[in-house]
């Protein structure tokens, strides 16, 4: 199994334990990831809004890249893969479209043939085969209440992101990560306004404590489920979770911070994989004290 | 600079599909932090003031693209496209957030939509080696081409 490995800018630039622990991961499940010279997506957040066309340009530039390399795109981002997914369903479907992008990337020697797939690292994670190969490694049961929050990028909007898997009324419901991390003997726990917004891209574009308001409504939904960790497949949603609660401590103590992990952290960590290895040391809410009363995350667990 | 009308990339009649239910902006996150804000609204002053009217007020950036209207629109009006053509529109005429501005500027110039100082130390501490170079003129050549300088100099 191979693909190119789409990284994005947040991940490799901001976040770069989620890379380290998503390649080890990749590494251990058999999954080849290909480094190619990708640009930024760019984000349906900032540039989609600001200048369409930009956008479809830069993003079909990506695809071909992956086409150009026989490859299938892995993204890490739900932003990215909502980009990706999208820019590439446009450009395979609208036959104008793609003539007009083509012609502005004949020049350097790419064209978009629409030979590819887009897919996200939380879809490639939970195809049987992979399943398979993570239930034959020896898990460490990480026996906590875990709260998803999958990010609206990842699954919105279903017609474009999920197409072959919308229910009768047409509508999807993103259930992967909860069934992965309950592989992994954590108690994935339901919360109120679970699939709405982080509040990231008011935050980024506009005013930051208007974002972290949202944020704040879902986290006191979280508390009240007495979740002990949030997951997350988005290096924005991560960002606004872990930074938020250091700057929404600083104005109201109420809610007591909650470690946020990205989707591979954890599943490396069930993998015998140390916090340090997986990058947790840089997060700003700490999850030392919930790991080591678990027992989770030591230095020792992988060399046995 | 040329602007250019929404109705370029979006069809009116679409909008003359809306209920006025507010399903939409019962579940708006943007709403909720900044009343003033919401998917009915905007519908309603696209009709009744007019294109222009919109694109001027800043307020249409609150939006955070989380799609969650379209998602619950009984009329299945798409929301978004008409919120992402607004936006398109009024950044033309000069109305973007500054710090969405800047990011822009930042992408086009560098490749990529983030920077950080001492990157290749914070990779070094997580085991990974520096970033490879990406084609920046290609990138920069393709954004002229797209006429990205309508919006932004870069
Ligand atoms: S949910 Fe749809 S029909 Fe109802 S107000 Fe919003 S856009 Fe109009
Ligand atoms: S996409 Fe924008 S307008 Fe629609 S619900 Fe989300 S924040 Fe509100």
């Amino acid at each position: 199994m191979k693909y190119a490995l789409y990284l994005g800018c947040a991940i490799p630039i901001k976040y770069p334990g989620f890379e380290a622990a998503t390649r080890m991961v990749c590494k251990r499940l058999g999954i080849d990831l290909i480094d190619l010279p990708f640009g930024c997506c760019p984000p349906p957040t900032s540039m989609k809004l600001v200048h369409y066309d930009s956008w479809l340009a830069l993003a079909a530039r990506n695809l071909c890249l992956a086409e150009e390399n026989g490859l299938d795109l892995l993204t890490l981002c739900s932003g990215c893969v909502n980009t990706l997914k999208e820019a590439n369903q446009i450009l395979k479907k609208n036959d104008s479209k793609r003539r007009k992008i083509n012609k502005i990337l004949e020049e350097h020697n790419h064209n978009f043939k629409g030979t590819i797939q887009v897919t996200h690292i939380l879809d490639v994670l939970y195809q049987d085969s992979i399943v398979e190969k993570l239930l034959r490694e020896k898990l460490i049961d990480i026996p906590i209440r875990v709260g998803c929050h999958y990010g609206c990028h990842y699954f919105r909007p279903p017609q474009v992101m999920y197409p072959e898997e919308l229910s009768p009324a047409e509508s999807y419901v993103p259930v992967k990560m909860d069934h992965l991390l309950s592989l992994i003997g954590m108690e994935p726990t339901e919360y109120s306004r679970k699939f709405l917004c982080c509040g990231s891209p008011l935050g980024a574009n506009m005013d930051q404590d208007a974002g972290y308001a949202i944020t704040r409504q879902k986290l006191i939904h979280i508390h009240e489920r007495n979740i002990q960790a949030i997951s997350v497949v988005c290096p924005s949603c991560f960002e606004q979770f872990d930074m938020g609660q250091i700057a929404l401590s600083r104005k109201t103590k109420d809610l007591p911070k909650i470690p946020t992990f990205y989707l591979t952290q954890l599943i490396g960590l069930s993998l015998g994989m140390s916090a340090k290895e997986v990058g947790l040391d840089v997060h700003r809410v700490k999850s030392k004290k919930l790991l080591e009363s678990i027992n989770v995350g030591g230095q020792n667990n992988s060399k046995d | 600079m040329t602007t250019i009308k929404i109705w370029n990339f979006f069809p009116r009649e679409a909008l003359y599909e809306c209920y006025q239910c507010a399903r939409c902006t019962g579940s708006c996150p943007a709403m909720e932090v900044a009343p003033a804000y919401g998917p009915r609204e905007t519908i309603l002053k696209c009709l009744n003031l007019g294109h222009e009217a919109v694109v001027q007020d800043e307020k249409i950036w609150l939006c955070c693209t989380c799609n969650v209207c379209e998602d619950r629109c009984p009329q299945k009006i798409p929301i978004s496209d008409l919120l992402v053509a607004l936006r398109n529109s009024a950044a033309r005429r000069g109305n973007i957030p500054g710090k969405l501005g800047m990011a822009i500027e930042l992408l086009a110039k560098t490749g990529r939509s983030m920077i950080v100082h001492q990157l290749d130390e914070m990779r070094a501490h997580h085991g990974l080696g520096p970033l490879p170079p990406i084609p920046v003129d290609e990138i920069k050549q393709i954004l002229k081409k797209t006429k990205l300088n309508d919006v932004i100099d870069f």
